[in-house]
C-alpha cells in the first residue's frame, strides 16, 4: 500500500507541476507543442530516474557537507547522457529541444527529489518515486503542450484536427500562452479540489 | 577514515571521476551517430537545393562552405553554399543552391533558425522558400513585390531576402575564384 503510493503520489497528489509548482522553467518554455512536452517530460523522467537511484545508492557514502555538489554532479552527468543520447538517436526532437535539455540540470524537481526523498529512502522506493514524479511531470507537460498546440496551430502531435476555416490563436504558442494555459489549468484544478473538500466536509 | 575533510575530498573526487568515466563512455558511443546525423542532414540539404545532383564535393579554400553538386555522369549541376545572417530573434542559417551558368537560384533550405514558432518559423516551409527557386541571382527579392512574405512574419521574410541578396554575388565570386567548374 505504502509502496504503491510512492509511485502514484507523483501522478496527482504531489504532481510536480499542478500541485508542487516545481520545474516551471521547462514547463513554460517547451510546451508549445504536444510532442515537445512529451519529449521533455520523458527526458526529465530519465534524468530523475538516474539521479534518484544513484543518490539512494550512495546516500550512506556521501558526507552531509558535500551532498549538494555531489547531487549536482550526478544530475549533470545524467543530463549530459540524455543530451548526447537524444542528439545521436532522436535528431529531430533534439533540433527542437536541444536548447532546453541542458536546463534539466537546474530543474528544481530533480534536486528536490534527491534531497527530500532519495537521500532518505531505499533504491527501490526512490525508483518508484522517480517514475511517479517523472510521469506526473510528463503528463502535465503533454497536457499543456496539447492545449497550446490545439489553440495555437489547430493540430495535435502535428496532425491537423480542424478544417481550413480554423483561425489559430498564435498567442497560445508564444510565451504568454504558456502563462495563460498554466494559470487557467491551475485555477481549474484548484476549483475542482475545493469543491471536493466542501462536499466532504 | 578519521579525517572528515579528507573524506569530503575523497568522496567528491570519486564521484567526479566516476561521472567523467561514465560520460567518456557515453560520448565515445554516441559521437559516431551524432556525426553521421550531421553529415546526412548536410547531404540532404545540398542535394535538395540542387535538383539533379546525386553527389557533391566540398570546395577548398573558400571563406564560406561551398559544395559542388554532381550529376550521375560526374557533370557539374551547380553549387550550394551555407550562409547565415540575422533574423527576427536570432541567426538564420541557410543552404542556397545556385546554377552558376544561368546565374539562377536552384533552391533554398533553412538549416537552423530561432524565429517565433508558428509565425517566423514558417520561413522553413517550402511554400515560402520555393518562390526563390529559378529567380536570377541579381533579383532584388523584395518582399511583397518579388516574393510573398510569410503572413505575420515580415521581418523574418525580409531577413531571408536580405541574406540571399547580400550573399549571392559573394558566393558566386568565390565559386569562380576557387576554380569552380574546373
Amino acid at each position: 500500500m505504502k509502496t504503491g503510493y510512492e509511485f502514484f503520489k507523483g501522478l496527482w497528489d504531489e504532481n510536480p507541476i499542478f500541485r508542487l509548482l516545481l520545474g516551471m522553467c521547462p514547463t513554460l518554455a517547451v510546451t508549445n507543442a504536444a510532442m515537445n512536452g512529451l519529449s521533455m517530460g520523458l527526458a526529465t523522467t530519465f534524468v530523475l530516474l538516474g539521479s534518484n537511484i544513484m543518490v539512494a545508492a550512495l546516500k550512506n557514502v556521501i558526507p552531509d557537507k558535500v551532498r549538494i555538489p555531489s547531487y549536482i554532479i550526478i544530475i549533470a552527468t545524467f543530463v549530459t547522457i540524455a543530451d548526447l543520447g537524444l542528439a545521436a538517436f532522436f535528431p529531430d526532437i533534439y533540433k527542437v529541444l536541444g536548447l532546453f535539455i541542458p536546463l534539466i540540470v537546474v530543474n528544481c524537481i530533480i534536486l528536490a527529489r534527491a534531497e527530500a526523498f532519495a537521500s532518505k529512502n531505499t533504491i527501490g522506493t526512490s525508483l518508484l518515486d522517480a517514475l511517479g514524479m517523472g510521469f506526473g511531470f510528463t503528463w502535465a507537460l503533454t497536457l499543456l503542450g496539447s492545449i497550446r498546440e490545439i489553440m495555437g496551430m489547430g493540430s495535435i502531435f502535428g496532425m491537423q484536427i480542424f478544417g481550413e476555416g480554423f483561425v489559430s490563436w498564435i498567442i497560445f504558442i508564444l510565451p504568454p500562452g504558456a502563462f495563460l494555459t498554466l494559470g487557467l489549468l491551475l485555477g481549474l484544478f484548484n476549483a475542482m479540489l475545493n469543491k471536493k473538500k466542501t462536499q466532504c466536509g | 577514515m578519521k579525517n572528515p575533510i579528507a573524506r569530503l575530498i575523497i568522496v567528491l573526487a570519486l564521484i567526479s571521476i566516476g561521472s567523467g568515466l561514465f560520460l567518456a563512455l557515453t560520448y565515445t558511443y554516441t559521437i559516431p551517430h551524432i556525426e553521421a546525423n550531421a553529415a546526412r542532414d548536410q547531404e540532404i540539404a545540398i542535394l535538395e537545393t540542387l535538383p539533379g545532383a546525386v553527389d557533391y564535393q566540398e570546395l577548398e579554400q573558400t571563406d564560406i562552405p561551398i559544395y559542388v553538386g554532381l550529376d550521375g555522369g560526374g557533370g557539374i549541376v551547380g553549387f550550394s553554399y551555407v550562409i547565415e545572417g540575422g533574423g527576427f530573434q536570432g541567426i538564420i542559417r541557410m543552404m542556397v543552391g545556385v546554377n552558376p551558368h544561368e546565374e539562377k537560384i536552384t533552391g533554398v533550405k533553412v538549416l537552423s533558425h530561432s524565429e517565433t514558432p508558428g509565425l517566423g518559423a514558417r520561413i522553413t516551409e517550402t511554400e515560402f522558400l520555393d518562390q526563390f527557386a529559378q529567380k536570377s541571382i541579381n533579383d532584388d527579392f523584395e518582399v511583397k513585390e518579388d516574393v510573398d512574405g510569410v503572413t505575420g512574419a515580415t521581418v523574418s521574410s525580409k531577413s531571408v531576402s536580405a541574406i540571399l541578396k547580400q550573399s549571392l554575388p559573394q558566393a558566386l565570386e568565390q565559386y569562380r575564384m576557387s576554380g569552380g567548374g574546373k
